[in-house]
């Protein structure tokens, strides 16, 4: 067990990390919001916490929860002009969001450090603080589920009208989906800068869009387990298979392909269905 | 290029020169954009799909043409295999990424995440097949000629992209507004099941509207790894998501509107090149569109997306 | 007590106006019918009143409470319900599902409590559970709960439309053809049940094109033709009025 972790270490933190920033993108999608504006917030909370402790040499202990804090917070300015638009407007509004921080990022390179990024972050995370703060989170996405906001964003999700016909607000729904998506993103931004010792800007950028959405399309977009495993699964692939390893990528868009259209509800949502609806036909 | 100011030219004489010049050069690429952003736009327009591997068959035009002037052939040739290799594979990423999702309820959300999936596929391809390289087109490809036409310089290729641009757009329109299949597109388009009844086969307009809208990408990989001269596997993604600028500005689906909006785009891009620091000019191509969208959230040409509720809000 | 008032009340869409000039008024305690041929305007006045479309003229109350500006949200939290005439369900998520979300008004839960899943969030939802079984009883539909609502037949949907609307513990309650498509058994199952909500003292406002329905249940009914109101009054005499008898008859 000891040796399995000690080999499986980056791959298992790595899959601690990632489930994290699938959360996140979890979330919004689940109220309906179609925003890819995760790697943005994740950027802006990782840089936060980075250049809190090098910089002002604040304890990582608060600079991570300072970090979640401005994804929070910039989540819930961008909410508001997000409010007013839909679909893949909202698609293409975040993902200029997320372009905008990118170059932002780029530009002020004396704080920053540019393209070069910054390099030296003390490394203070590792698995044993990752697994507990996963834990936390999917207990906070479980517990949305499971109550009154959950079921005012499952409204929301399949028909905004009948949501607003009983009351719910959409705009003040979304918002709060939102900010607690810009929220995780914001502390596990954080986490993975005192993680890797290092923040470069385009690991926020294009790519980080197409895998989060990945893990969540893969998984499965309605329970908690279907990111969860969905991320596990995705970043496993390449370790199970070692053929794959190279064709990563090719295996990655093949991969999308077959399940968006093939089991467009994602591995676990269409296994708890298939399970439900057998116990439901048994008399 | 403030060298002009340094040298001690009357100012405005020289200012006056430098912006046309500017504009002139933004009108170019505007017709590049318009050329990659009409394919985009229309395809959503009418299927309600935003192809986001529209990217990959811009590449995938850049690289027809290089390997067919790598082979010893002429450009011109490179380019017309690259409109129709472009027009092929965009019909077949609709018959392999979007036929299915067509049947399913959620084409929309379906169709981006698919289509990524696909560019992931082509872009993945094209570097195996040019090793990560960036590839440039052999010396002499296009003859450098340039000329000078009351203060302003045009190059031969930026008169041959100009040209290109305005053929096949108006080739395009022609298509959509002036022949039977156009209007059968459209009909599709606005109703495809009471279009069924009428006969019309609605596989048939997919086909045509994939393979023109693949087919300006095409040439426009081809044109835009001319104006660069580099052509490598990533080249799509710049073009995609300023893409998503364009046919915002001008209003998603609206036709005219994306003309304009790449037109736009293109003259706000150069002016914010040459007047603003450089590094700046994403975040201030985002920052517009965000704040479009703040004021317009369809666009500025562009409808309300149907079946939104919009309330009384 | 709260009456909801329609002043005045016209729509355009375009050149039509779908809407013209409608002025009516739905007391509680009692069922109001608003019946009229295909096309004239009556799913438009609900739409109108519960804020899904913007009005061209005229003003809309609910008791003391100027709704006319309201969006869809603070209708349904101001005490209106609706069903849809074209049933929307949340069609992926189960009946009792469906239902719980009706409660949504009435849940005095924090942000915080529903994000951590504090006790008081849990307590509301357990209570929430208990009163959707006392629903579902009531309609006679514990079998289905754990169904996905999509999956139901047509008649069963209907149910689901409408116990979702009734856990928002409405004053006023509008049925879009709520019975369009049963068979007189069924219809006669609903209508005792709007009779027992209209005694517990909310108002009700039917809309109905089965005039034997109709003319049962109700105290008033309002007569739309072509965006118009043609007539208004009691059952009987809305039988015997002339301009109605033409404007079904096509007289
Ligand atoms: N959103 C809309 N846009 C344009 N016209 C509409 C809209 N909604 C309804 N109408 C028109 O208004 C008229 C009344 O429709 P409706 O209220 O649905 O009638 P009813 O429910 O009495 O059958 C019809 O002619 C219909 O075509
Ligand atoms: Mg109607």
């Amino acid at each position: 067990m000891i040796k399995f972790l000690a080999a499986y270490r980056p791959l298992i933190d790595l899959f601690l990390l990632q489930s994290g920033y699938a959360l996140s993108q979890y979330i919004v999608l689940r109220a309906g919001v179609f925003s890819i504006a995760s790697a943005g917030l994740a950027a802006i909370g990782a840089y936060v916490a980075a250049l809190l402790t090098m910089r002002l040499g604040l304890s990582p202990i608060l600079s991570i929860p300072i970090g979640a804090v401005a994804g929070l917070a910039s989540a819930l300015l961008i909410s508001w002009p997000l409010a007013r638009l839909r679909g893949v407007y909202q698609a293409i509004a975040t993902l200029a969001f997320v372009q905008i921080v990118l170059s932002l990022n780029l530009y002020a390179e004396a704080v920053t450090g540019g393209a070069m990024g910054l390099n030296g972050i003390p490394s203070l995370v590792g698995t044993w603080t990752l697994l507990p703060v996963l834990i936390g989170v999917g207990y906070v996405v479980t517990a949305v589920n499971a109550n009154k906001l959950g079921r005012a964003f499952e409204a929301m999700r399949q028909d905004e009208a009948v949501a607003a016909s009983l009351g719910v607000s959409v705009t003040l729904n979304q918002s709060i989906a939102f900010g607690l998506s810009g929220a995780i993103a914001g502390l596990y931004g954080g986490l993975e800068a005192f993680h890797s010792y290092a923040l470069e800007p385009n690991q926020f950028g294009f790519a980080f869009v197409v895998a989060t959405l990945s893990y969540v399309v893969f998984g499965g977009r309605r329970s908690v387990l279907g990111p969860i495993i969905g991320t596990a699964v995705l970043v496993a692939l390449p370790e199970l298979a070692r053929p794959l390893a190279e064709n990563r990528t090719l295996a990655y868009g093949v991969l999308l392909m077959l399940v968006i259209n093939f089991m467009p509800r994602g591995i676990v949502d269409s296994l708890l269905e298939y399970v439900h609806r057998r116990r439901m036909a048994r008399p | 290029m403030w060298e002009a100011f340094d040298v001690g030219l009357p100012d405005q004489a020289a200012g006056r020169a430098m912006i046309a010049q500017q504009l002139l050069n933004g009108l170019v690429s505007g017709g590049v954009y318009a050329l990659f952003a009409l394919g985009f736009t229309l395809v959503f327009g009418l299927h309600g799909i935003l192809n986001l591997a529209h990217g990959g068959v811009l590449m995938a035009g850049a690289f027809i043409a290089y390997y067919t002037v790598q082979a010893g052939l002429p450009l011109a040739l490179g380019l017309v295999l690259a409109i129709i290799g472009g027009g092929l594979l965009s019909v077949l990423l609709e018959f392999t990424a979007f036929r299915r999702l067509r049947r399913s309820g959620e084409v929309e959300f379906g169709a981006i995440i698919s289509s990524i999936g696909a560019n992931l596929v082509l872009v993945t391809i094209a570097q195996r097949i040019s090793h990560t390289q960036v590839m440039r087109f052999p010396f002499g490809t296009f003859p450098i000629v340039i000329y000078q036409f009351l203060g302003v310089r045009v190059s031969a290729l930026q008169l041959f992209m100009a040209a290109c641009s305005l053929v096949l757009v108006v080739i395009l329109t022609f298509c959509l507004y002036r022949t039977g299949a156009g209007r059968q597109i459209r009909a599709v388009a606005s109703n495809e099941r009471a279009a069924v009844l009428v006969g019309t086969n609605p596989n048939a307009v997919y086909f045509q509207t994939f393979f023109l809208s693949g087919a300006l990408a095409g040439a426009a990989g081809v044109l835009v790894g001319l104006a660069f001269n580099s052509i490598h596997f990533m080249m799509g993604e710049p073009y995609l998501l300023r893409g998503f600028v364009v046919i915002i500005l001008g209003g998603l689906g609206s036709v005219p509107g994306a003309m304009l909006g790449s037109l736009l785009f293109g003259m706000i891009q150069t002016l914010t090149i040459a007047y603003l620091p450089s590094g700046l000019t994403d975040a201030i191509i985002y920052s517009i569109l965000f704040l479009i969208l703040l004021v317009r959230p369809n666009g500025l040409l562009g409808k309300p997306a149907a079946g939104v509720m919009r309330g009384r809000r | 007590m709260t009456t909801l008032v329609l002043d005045h009340v016209t729509k355009r869409f375009g050149g039509l106006v779908a809407t013209n000039d409608v002025s009516l008024a739905i007391p509680p305690a009692r069922i109001t019918g608003v019946i009229g041929p295909n096309g004239a305007g009556k799913t438009t006045i609900v739409n109108l009143i519960t804020g899904m479309l913007p009005l061209t003229a005229g003003a809309i109350r609910l008791g003391g409470r100027d709704l006319t500006h309201a969006a869809a949200h603070e209708v349904g939290r101001a005490g209106i319900a609706r069903t849809f005439q074209n049933i929307r369900l949340l069609r992926e998520a189960s009946v009792a599902d469906n239902i719980m979300v009706g409660f949504h008004r009435h849940e005095a839960v924090s942000v915080t409590a529903s994000l951590f899943g504090l006790p008081s969030a849990r307590r509301e939802t357990a209570r929430i559970r208990v009163r959707t079984q006392a629903l579902l009883e009531r309609f006679g539909m514990q079998r289905f709960a754990d169904h996905p609502a999509g999956a139901l037949a047509y008649g069963h949907q209907r149910r689901v439309e409408m116990m979702r609307a009734l856990a928002t513990e409405p004053d006023i309650l509008i049925l879009d053809e709520p019975v369009a498509g049963m068979n007189d058994v069924e219809a006669r199952e609903l209508g005792d049940i709007f009779e027992d909500l209209a005694r517990s003292g909310m108002g009700i406002m039917l809309i109905e094109h089965n005039m034997r329905f109709v003319m049962r249940l109700c105290a008033n009914i309002f007569v739309l033709d072509g965006g118009r109101l043609i007539a208004e009054g009691p059952p009987d005499a809305i039988a015997a009025d002339p301009a109605v008898i033409t404007a079904y008859l096509g007289i």
